[in-house]
């Protein structure tokens, strides 16, 4: 019996711990555009006319020893601190062997393959939700040699700085490049970090912030100024009603606000939701979710919800 | 009692008060510098980043005599380390602090006495001193009749640091929470 009240008791604490966690973001070391562009790491190609550039990240890791050494420093730095690295050169290759696999793939029965929309293949791109982009130059005076090193964190959702290190390091006439990255690395970490856990930080005590987008269909005959409830009030406002609500503090920006779209930024959302009594982690995707039911139950507007990593929603009003 | 016992006696109550005196006024003078350290009465300057989440770091203190500041150095390295940081010094990268709460000594008094008990304090486990401890003559600074300002440098594994403090649930991890 007292084996049994402990087994009960056991599973209780474990399931408030494992239930109570926070999404964790991941992420991803990526070479800046400048370092390509200086590297000769890019692809042209034609846009509608416009010649655009882009970094060819594949050849990047390819051809780049030095890359891939101050990459896996981070990496070891990173993992030493519980947060172990997403690696783009293993994502890429991956994404290469699942478009492979999905197009050999059909279904026993019928000989179907298996359904992609365009915004499906759109969105099959390396990603995380936290982007670490590096830049390195090397300074040559004389004999001498220095390297200038360039760390930013950007929260990949809001497009927000997080984190940052740059600096100069000691110049030297004997070390070698990967030495002096190495050394460089070592010296910047320790400050990234600090600036990422005021950021963690922060994000415990006020909540996520993250963008939700609203916009509708062609199709649909109502808009945002379209008057619902006993009030008569217009859609628009009866959303922002419902985000003043449902955030942390009530926070959140209406930055744009047409008839047609509604955009939403510095929405901070709660880390964590109660769901059959429970407390489950909290994301965009639940957040959108929540407010789509809201304008189902009360008004009757059928929605389609589609996100972006943790911190991107968009609402599409008027049908799935 | 002849004049030869009475100078040994005489002799070995002088060598007793004399002992007491020196231990008393060395107790005195660490008292007096941990003091100093928790007051943040000291200076951090960046030497050298070393091998992953190591340190080199010039220690000032101030003390009345030599010992005393030595081991001071390292006291008040970690203490640094955890509450202060120590800016960029030419080419050399300063650190930011291991705590972003300022307030945590206060919060966790106890566990920093215990931390920072001198002799037997686990502060010890994270820092060494450099050069085997040798003072270079310009860091030996004489500011007062009684007090000299040193300079030592001494070596901070700033990583290891970080984590026990983590364990001991001082700071918060980096992956806390998620």
């Amino acid at each position: 019996m007292k084996k049994n009240i402990f087994l009960v008791l056991g599973f209780l604490v474990f399931s408030l711990v494992a239930f109570s966690q926070a999404k964790k973001p991941t992420i991803m070391v990526v070479p800046s555009d400048n370092w390509c562009n200086q590297n000769g790491f890019m692809m042209e190609f034609d846009n509608q006319g416009t010649k655009m550039k882009i970094p060819n990240y594949k050849q990047a890791f390819q051809e780049n020893a030095d890359l891939k050494l101050v990459i896996t420093t981070i990496g070891n730095m990173m993992a030493e601190r519980g947060f172990p690295l997403k690696l783009m050169e293993q994502a890429i290759k991956t994404l290469e062997s699942n478009s492979a696999e999905d197009a050999m793939m059909s279904s026993k029965d019928s000989g179907m393959g298996a359904s992609e929309s365009p915004i499906d293949k759109l969105k099959a791109v390396a990603k995380a939700d936290i982007i670490i982009g590096m830049s390195w130059t090397v300074n040559q005076n004389g004999p001498e040699k220095s390297v200038t090193f360039i760390l930013e964190g950007i929260d990949a959702y809001t497009d927000k700085q997080i984190a940052g290190a740059t600096g100069t390091g000691p110049s030297s006439f004997s070390a070698t490049l990967a030495v002096l990255l190495e050394e460089a690395v070592l010296a910047h970490i320790d400050n990234f970090n600090a600036l990422l856990m005021t950021h963690f930080e922060d994000l415990f005590a006020n909540g996520r912030e993250v963008i939700v987008r609203i916009k509708k269909w062609d199709d649909w005959y109502e808009d945002l100024e379209t008057e619902y409830g006993d009030d008569e009030e217009e859609l628009g406002v009866l959303i922002e009603d419902w985000m003043a609500d449902n955030t942390v503090q009530g926070r959140f920006n209406t930055t744009d606000a047409t008839e047609n779209m509604m955009l939403f930024e510095q929405v901070r959302i709660p880390l964590y939701y109660e769901r059959n009594g429970k407390q489950r982690a909290m994301d965009t995707r639940r957040f959108a979710k929540n407010l789509s039911k809201y304008l189902k139950d009360e008004f009757e507007i059928i929605s389609k919800v589609t996100t972006k990593g943790l911190g991107r929603a968009t609402i599409y009003l008027g049908g799935k | 009692m002849n004049i030869t016992n009475i100078f040994k006696a005489g002799s070995i109550v002088l060598l007793a008060f004399l002992s007491f005196t020196f231990n008393a006024n060395a107790q005195r003078g660490k008292k007096k510098a941990d003091k100093e350290t928790v007051a943040w009465r000291y200076e951090l300057e960046a030497v050298a980043t070393g091998v992953s989440g190591t340190y080199q770091v010039k220690v000032w203190s101030y003390s009345r005599n030599v010992e005393t500041a030595m081991e001071q150095a390292k006291k008040n390295a970690v203490h640094g380390i955890i509450f202060k940081g120590f800016p960029d010094k030419g080419d050399v990268k300063g650190q930011k602090p291991i705590a972003t709460n300022p307030n945590i000594d206060e919060q966790n008094k106890d566990f920093f006495e215990e931390f920072f008990k001198t002799g037997g304090g686990d502060y010890m486990k994270f820092v060494t001193l450099a050069n085997n401890g040798q003072i270079a003559p310009q860091d030996r600074i004489k500011i007062s009749k009684k007090e000299y300002k040193i300079g030592i440098v001494v070596s901070v594994n700033k990583s290891e640091l970080r984590k026990y403090l983590e364990k001991a649930g001082i700071v918060r991890g980096l992956s806390d929470g998620f």
